[in-house]
């Protein structure tokens, strides 16, 4: 069962040279109870995906298209205002990039989470206290922390009282964008114990985790789609698509992963030539052709549809369109 | 919206430099010479009326607009010089040439511009408008320079500073090629100011009877203004126009500062 | 040998009268041979950019020793020396776009360092576009251009094809792929692999990545607060690591193989 269902997605940016097709006919769905993991290069698009997703699109981003159902509900058909009062932070809540930079320097994490609440919900002051604290206690977080400044947390701290903040209504769905990109490793593994968490408690039902780091992904994803200039290039579960990756952009992105492991010795790191296209006028046919390691003649003209591999296993490529 | 700041402020100044150029050469009337009656209204003859000597007021406003303009321009020219060559070497070098250029920077800042100011013009009997750019340029250089040196400093720890320092340049080149061009901006826009607050200076040493001698100027034709109790008197149409004037070039300066400093910033962080 | 660190220490001084004392680096010691590959792995805030700054001379060490060759790095007397240093250890850092000032074109970054170099009347030109092809670029590609023009990728190739041209015996590289896409990250490592092979130059890579240092090093210094708690050959570091904070780094990261417990 889908939490999240989108259909033939298209979200461009109006830019004074025309359209920047940043999100380009995407089907995407998050199963109840599940992790997904979105994975993919600067520019693939995955963020704007995110924002258009929980239907945080503003000028100069558009919906030119596309359902997106959330819990039964329609959200690509509501209004700001409809969003606003039933939607965001109560079904579904997004973490953005950078969210822990975002926090008010002159706010305390208590006011800030009064702020938040109050917006949804009118509850006394004392009562939002309350709350926060106990739910700061279920994750294992310093209650105390909730009277100091941003600038007395460290970027761990910062990220998981974010993310803590951003699930105390209990949305269903959490979308969380590079949430350890900026944290070093023994931090990235708390926020990512606690996310797991989160949906262990039932605070949360599904998640989508967006980043590049591929080896995270691994660890902590049950399904994982994989993005290339605006398109998804595969997706499947996480065993399928990291360890028999169907599409060769996952195969490069996999054999790219460097970790302290000897099996990355033995393989050899690999990488492809080129650049990510511009998305104001992508490549015609597969984007991916023209850094494609096993380009055939059909790439450069016909989009290749996205087809099923296996169970629940889908992947945009003529390779596997044509049987090969 | 910011494009309309720029506009605005930018149409006024320009408008006002082209009326200094142009206003006297069409409007042919010597600013000194007594051509009517004392303290006419304006009327079609004069437009701008007649003072207590009978002098043609719209005249002296062109010529006033010209000379203040004038020392607008060359006591910011001045103190820009001096200013931003102290605080290029100040900030690039550091220790003790900083400290011992801070302090002689911290020393004029702390003098009363005013009285010196005063005590210098009253010594020269004779103030020409140069003379008046210079002492006015003279004492408003201290925070230019220590705005330069925030800036030299903040700059020379940016990251692609190590690229020329490793390319073994010398510290003249570095300063040249590397610096100074990332505080153009920066040094335009503390242009525009020093201007600003010349011409003020300059009206307010004028209005003290401190100003130019030779020659007339906004503050000059403010000074006789009120030396004739214009103000009580209700002659309007001779404190009002230089006075408005006055304001609003200094005001478009003010204005065109701020508008230079939205344009330039969204343009250096990454074109 | 090619680098030698004796006891390097920085200092800041901080607050109201200089009385708080920050040790961003504590008496670090350690050597690198020609055509090695050290790696300095430590996490942010543990000192490896401050040592980094030091050896290139871009920070002014409060106590210890750099000797290059033998000689005092912070010893030496006059532009030339100072040159001459310059030619021979040269740095990469992590920010392809802040290493370049963005009101001159790229040209500048590769014309610069004929300065240390000194042939004058040799073809400039041709050096430079040997050195672009040296690194994969095509000279028609990026020269010409403004840094804000090229994406991440050629940027930082173009700080390599600089090394090309100098043929440095040493180069410190500070998180030269961080800012990289995964997908082009291994072709920037290979040139510095063929700057090893082909001219013998050694790199010091500073990193956070203990993956990569693994990968690619031949010794493996590990940093942390300002001190290097552990050294040795990568095999060693990671299937016998002795220091605690090793340990705890070694577990902690994410790894693509093996699957962590209890998550």
């Amino acid at each position: 069962m889908a939490l999240l269902e989108s259909e033939t997605v298209k979200a461009y940016y109006h830019v004074r040279q025309g359209y920047v097709k940043a999100v380009d006919n995407v089907d995407l769905s998050v199963d109840k109870g599940a992790i997904l993991g979105l994975a993919g290069e600067s520019g693939c698009g995955k963020s704007t995906l995110m924002n258009t997703l929980m239907m945080n699109v503003k000028p100069p981003l558009h919906l030119m298209e596309g359902t997106i159902v959330l819990d039964g509900k329609v959200i690509s058909k509501m209004s700001i205002s409809e969003l606003k009062k039933n939607i965001w932070g109560v079904l579904v809540s997004l973490v953005p990039q950078s969210a822990l930079n975002a926090l008010m320097p002159t706010k305390r994490i208590a006011d800030f989470i009064e702020d938040v609440i109050s917006h949804h919900m009118s509850v006394s002051d004392p009562e939002i206290q309350s709350m926060a604290k106990k739910r700061f206690e279920e994750l294992n977080l310093q209650v105390d922390s909730l009277s100091l400044y941003p600038h007395e947390l460290s970027g761990g701290m910062k990220q998981r009282a974010v993310i803590a903040v951003s699930t105390l209504l209990n949305p269903k769905l959490l979308i969380v964008d590079e949430p350890t990109s900026a944290l070093d490793v023994s931090t990235q593994k708390q926020v990512l114990k606690m996310l797991t968490d989160l949906r262990r408690s039932g605070i949360i039902e599904s998640m989508v985790f967006v980043t590049h780091d591929i080896a995270v992904l691994r660890q902590i994803a049950d399904g994982v789609t994989i993005m290339y200039a605006g398109k998804i290039v595969e997706s499947g579960s996480t065993d399928d698509v990291l360890f028999h990756p169907k599409h060769p952009y996952t195969s490069s992105l996999t054999s790219a992963v460097v970790t302290p492991e000897p099996e990355v010795r033995e393989r050899g790191l690999v990488s492809i030539p080129g650049e990510p296209p511009d998305l104001l006028d992508p490549p015609k046919g597969c984007r991916f052709h023209p850094r494609c390691p096993m380009v055939m003649d059909i790439c450069g003209s016909v989009e290749p549809p996205l087809v099923e591999a296996g169970a629940k296993w889908l992947v945009a490529c003529h390779l596997v369109s044509q049987g090969r | 919206m910011r494009i309309k700041k720029l506009d605005v402020s930018l149409g006024i100044f320009v408008g006002m430099w082209l009326i200094s150029i142009f206003g006297s050469l069409i409007y042919n009337v010597d600013p000194l010479a007594i051509v009517g009656l004392p303290e006419q209204p304006p009327s079609n003859r004069f437009p701008l009326g007649t003072d207590s000597w009978g002098r043609d007021l719209l005249a002296l406003l062109l010529g006033g607009i010209r000379n203040s303009l004038y020392v607008g321009v060359a006591a910011a020219l001045i103190a820009l010089a001096i200013g931003v060559t102290i605080g290029v070497i100040s900030g690039f070098k550091g220790g003790f040439i900083d400290s011992s250029l801070m302090l002689v920077t911290d020393v004029v800042l702390v003098l009363p511009s005013i009285l010196i100011m005063m005590l210098v013009a009253a010594y020269l009997r004779e103030r020409n408008p140069f003379y008046v750019s210079l002492i006015i340029g003279l004492t408003s250089w201290p925070w230019v320079a220590r705005a330069t040196r925030s800036q030299m400093m903040s700059l020379k720890s940016r990251e692609f500073m190590y690229m020329s320092r490793m390319a073994g340049l010398r510290d003249m080149r570095i300063i040249v090629e590397d610096l100074l061009p990332n505080m153009a901006s920066y040094t335009f826009m503390a242009f525009v100011l020093l201007m600003s607050g010349a011409m003020i200076a300059e009206a307010g040493l004028s209005m003290i009877g401190l100003g130019v001698t030779k020659g007339v100027s906004l503050g000059v034709i403010l000074y006789w203004a009120q030396l004739l109790e214009s103000v009580r008197r209700g002659i309007w149409w001779w404190f009002m126009p230089p006075g408005a004037i006055l304001v609003a070039l200094a005001s478009s300066l003010l204005l065109l500062s701020t508008a230079l400093d939205e344009y330039f910033s969204p343009r250096l962080k990454g074109g | 040998m090619v680098l030698e660190v004796k006891d390097l220490t920085k200092i800041y001084h901080v607050g109201l009268f200089k009385r708080k004392e920050i040790v961003a680096v504590s008496n670090i010691s350690f050597d690198v041979k020609p055509s090695e590959f050290v790696s300095l792995v430590g996490e942010s805030g543990s000192g490896k950019t401050t040592a980094a700054k030091m050896i290139l001379r871009l920070l002014k060490p409060t106590s210890g020793k750099i000797s290059f060759e033998g000689n005092d790095v912070w010893n030496l007397k006059g532009l030339e020396k100072v040159r001459s240093y310059y030619k021979s250890v040269h740095g990469i850092f992590q920010d392809p776009y802040a290493s370049y000032n963005p009101l001159h074109k790229i040209d500048r970054a590769l014309y610069q360092v004929f300065t240390l170099m000194g042939q004058s009347g040799s073809d400039r030109d041709g050096m430079v576009r040997e050195a672009l092809k040296e690194v994969g670029l095509r000279a028609e590609d990026v020269l010409g251009k403004y840094p804000h023009e090229l994406s991440g990728g050629q940027r930082q190739r173009i700080m390599v094809a600089r090394c090309y041209l100098l043929r440095p015996k040493l180069i410190l590289a500070d998180e030269p792929i961080s800012m990289i896409d995964a997908s082009t990250k291994a072709s920037i490592l290979k040139l510095f692999s063929k700057l090893r092979d082909e001219h013998d130059t050694s790199v010091i890579f500073i990193t956070h990545d203990l993956g990569l240092a693994y990968y690619v090093s031949d010794e493996v210094l590990i940093m942390s607060k300002g001190s290097i708690v552990e050294k040795g050959v990568p095999d060693d570091i990671m299937n016998r690591p002795q220091h605690p904070y090793t340990k705890r780094l070694k577990e902690d990261i994410p790894l693509f193989y093996k699957k962590w417990v209890g998550f």
